[in-house]
């Protein structure tokens, strides 16, 4: 019978198959039915900067809007995002240490930031609340046409450098993939320090109802198409990093989580799967990873992560530019 | 409302206000300056717990009573949280007739003397002043003639003390006695009422004792309106907390019919930023607290408080004004205001940030803490500081400060004082689960009443409101008052 630990983050995992940040993760009794599901691990529901500045602008707008609380000149509300922001991140300490008492997986604290200021010393209290790990889900849409790419991608480093300083629990980083060089990007993150690197996070998808002229949202959940991209880059660059690499985006079942560890993944993160077919795709999804692995002889992970990554495949060429040429040509 | 328009015009044209108002132009009057209030040198009062503002001399009053209009349609008192009749307290003064505009007053305001003094005037009653909205000139200064006619009255010896009615029995316990809980005693017991105030601390008065220093509001004004509530027949009992000395239960089997909660809002904030423990490290509440009540700025009493050389207070209200002035009075060589907006912004009173300045105080506008850091005796020795520029306004209006990434620096510090807000007073909601509570952890009521969600208990001040103001609180308590007398009306008929 195949082995299926891993090492991620230089943490022991029972398997690979780690469940991302989302709504899956926002609770103690949702992350305990979690890792009877069989989760190899777990993160846990971002903290979201600019979620914290929202509720402190709305918290502040109900004062003002509440004819009993007194609001002209109030130094009460003063500080107010200050009160609300502590709130928030001590309900997400509890949950983390609460977690940590109610099991044995590990458990990974996420933060979604957007500039280095607000979180250095929050980290610190993650990592005292018992956190294995710490995701760093940096999420900058590059839409600012003030800002320069330079600019832009110090800013990663700059959150980075912060957070180091301040913690000594692995720390990892989820990215999108909108570099002007991409591989050039990860390779130079992976550098600093940081234990891992996760790609890509996914950015809010708009569309438009035609009807009612209005925005909404689109595609909320992953499809299986959006896992190539994933694919290509890990492949590309596994073996090239100074981290571990996590795929995430589009991982549905087995035979994707699969996929990724050949190409180089040391774990996977999933959230849609689960969300479309049940905690129970968890186990469905361990027991092709494990068959395929008694199929082909693999007894370890290790066995075969990275066989077809760019380093070691046997196609270079497969993740380039060249091929994609060559594949539309076939098409009529 | 239209029956108070009613009230207000036919008062107004009384023949002796119709004689003033012709006594003199009304540009004679609005040519006149407004009056500046006596106040202590700022170098001396620096040095000394004497109250800052003197007050004003007779002359100044009346002089000053001059410049109000009388308007047909006075806008102050839509200013006034307790809807004072300011023109006719006013023109009593212009008239001579002080210890009358002291009679006026009371009819709405049970503690003018304070409220003159710490009523934050040019954002109530000033701010809608005829002068300043139509004008644009300095509105008549209505709070230094509040404070005038409320000591006039207390100097000469004959300060009214309200007539009490028969007493009828039922018992009403009062919980805190700040500016909320004085106000629904003295209405109470005026109606007959055997009312018992219950103080959590050693001294009566709250937030105006223990919070607001002596060169604010001395305790001997405040403790005139206590003692008129005692010969009035108010009990007091100190040192007792409700909800852990006794519940409200306890007191309802000993014969309490009905309650007021106005135990405040003195549950200190703090940043959670690295090094708060620290010793050296206080909230403005322990700070003031220890100072005003407990004497700990002299060495001869048994609690004393380390207020250093190097003094920073984090903040920048009224209580962050009082903390840092304050720390100059006991011998700071630099008392800091490190507040992270720009001084226009500060909540402070205008009156408090300048005379602040005055006594030497360093304004560290747009600046924040990061961390302290201490000696190896765990004292605090030094703070990690951030700069900030102001941003896109939230819903007060006011720019929203943003950290500039690598300004950190350091400064020397000795004591700081974090004077950030407080929150409401959990003890009670604590001890009452049927207590409906706001998101805010302030106690709900039923807005005409100051009834809770628990029949019998009524709030008011920052308990209901959060941290606000002393005429909000002393409205709050008359409200109540009335509400808990009607409420115990009808439980005796139903009896």
């Amino acid at each position: 019978m195949a082995d299926l630990t891993t090492r991620y983050l230089g943490l022991s995992l029972k398997n690979p198959i780690i469940v991302g940040s989302s709504g899956l993760t926002d609770s103690v009794d949702n992350i305990v039915e979690l890792e009877k599901a069989g989760a190899g691990a777990i993160v846990i529901k971002s903290i979201f900067e600019e979620q914290i500045l929202l509720e402190a602008e709305s918290s502040l707008r109900k004062a003002y809007e509440d004819d009993m609380i007194y609001s002209a000149k109030a130094e009460a509300l003063d500080y107010l995002d200050l009160h609300i922001k502590e709130d928030t991140l001590s309900n997400f300490i509890k949950m983390v240490r609460e977690a940590k008492s109610e099991t044995v997986i590990p458990i990974i604290a996420s933060i979604n930031c957007v500039s280095p200021v607000e979180w250095t010393s929050f980290a610190g209290r993650v990592e005292q609340a018992g956190a294995d790990a710490l995701e760093l889900n940096i999420a900058l849409l590059p839409s600012d046409t003030r800002m320069g790419t330079g600019e832009i991608e110090q800013i990663y480093f700059n959150i980075i450098d912060k957070v180091l300083s301040q913690v000594k629990i692995p720390v990892s980083i989820k990215i999108s993939p909108y570099f002007s060089n991409l591989a050039q990007m990860i390779s130079k993150l992976s550098a600093t320090g940081i234990k891992g690197m996760v790609l890509f996070n996914r950015f809010y998808s708009p569309d438009f109802d035609i009807y009612n002229l209005t925005e909404k949202s689109a595609n909320t959940l992953s499809t299986p198409a959006e896992m190539s991209n994933v694919l290509r880059w890990i492949a590309i660059m596994s073996g090239r990093v100074e981290c571990d690499l996590a795929a995430t985006t589009g991982i549905h079942d087995g035979k994707s989580v699969i996929k990724q560890i050949l190409a180089g993944a040391d774990a996977v993160q999933i959230v849609s799967a689960l969300y479309m077919k049940g905690l129970d795709q968890l186990q469905l999804m361990l027991g092709e990873l494990e068959s395929w692995m008694d199929e082909k002889g693999f007894n370890y992970i290790q066995q075969f992560k990275g066989n077809m990554s760019q380093k070691q495949g046997t196609n270079p060429a497969a993740y380039e530019r060249i091929q994609f040429m060559k594949y539309f040509s076939e098409i009529r | 409302m239209e029956q108070l328009q009613e009230i207000l015009k036919e008062e107004r044209q009384q023949a002796w206000r119709e004689e003033l108002r012709k006594s003199m132009k009304a540009k004679e009057r609005t040519d006149m300056p407004r009056v500046k209030m006596l106040e202590q040198d700022p170098v001396e009062r620096a040095a000394n717990h004497l109250e800052v503002n003197l007050g004003l001399m007779e002359k100044m009053a009346v002089s000053e009573a001059r410049r109000c209009l009388d308007c047909a349609n006075p806008t102050c008192i839509s200013g006034c949280p307790v809807g004072i009749n300011i023109p006719k307290f006013i023109k009593r003064i212009e008239k001579g007739e002080f210890l009358e505009s002291a009679r006026v007053l009371k009819e709405t305001n049970t503690l003018p003397a304070v409220c003159g003094r710490v009523c934050p005037q040019e954002v109530q009653c000033e701010s809608e002043c005829f002068y300043k909205i139509k004008l644009n000139k300095e509105p008549v200064a209505i709070g230094y003639l509040e404070r005038f006619a409320a000591d006039y009255e207390r100097n000469s010896g004959n300060i009214s003390v309200p007539e009490v009615s028969e007493h009828n029995g039922i018992k009403v316990a009062v919980i805190g006695s700040g500016p909320a809980g004085l106000a629904v005693a003295g209405d109470l017991v005026k109606w007959g009422y055997d009312v018992t105030v219950f103080e959590a601390l050693h001294e009566i008065g709250g937030v105006l004792k223990y919070g607001i220093p002596e060169f604010r509001l001395p305790n001997e004004i405040v403790d005139v309106e206590i003692e008129n509530l005692r010969k009035m027949g108010v009990k007091f009992v100190t040192n007792f907390i409700v909800g852990k000395t006794s519940s409200v239960e306890d007191l309802k089997e000993e014969g309490f019919e009905a309650f007021f909660v106005g135990s405040g809002a003195g549950l200190p904030n703090f940043m959670n930023i690295p090094g708060e423990n620290f010793s050296g490290i206080f909230s403005s509440n322990e700070y003031l607290t220890r100072i005003n009540l407990m004497n700990a700025a002299s060495d001869e009493y048994d609690t004393p408080v380390v207020s250093g050389k190097n003094v920073a207070v984090i903040g920048g209200g009224n209580t962050a004004m009082d903390s840092v002035r304050t720390s100059k009075r006991l011998g700071a060589d630099r008392s800091m205001i490190i507040y992270r907006r720009s001084i226009e912004e500060m909540p402070a009173r205008v009156e408090e940030v300048k005379h602040a300045q005055e006594e030497g105080v360093e304004f560290m506008n747009l600046n924040n803490p990061l961390e302290y850091y201490a000696d190896d005796r765990g004292r605090v020795n030094k703070m990690r500081v951030q700069k900030m520029e102001l941003g896109e306004p939230d819903s007060s209006g006011r720019r929203r400060p943003i950290p500039i990434e690598g300004s950190d620096y350091f400064v020397d510090v000795d004591t700081v004082i974090v004077a950030i807000g407080v929150s409401p007073n959990p003890l009670i909601p604590a001890s009452m689960p049927d207590l409906e509570v706001s998101d805010w952890g302030t106690i709900k009521v039923n807005k005409e009443t100051m009834e809770s969600s628990i029949p019998g208990v009524f709030a008011g001040g920052d308990i209901v409101r959060g941290g606000a103001t002393v005429i909000l609180a002393m409205g709050d308590g008359r409200k109540a008052a009335a509400g808990m007398h009607e409420y115990l009306k009808v439980k005796a008929r139903n009896k």
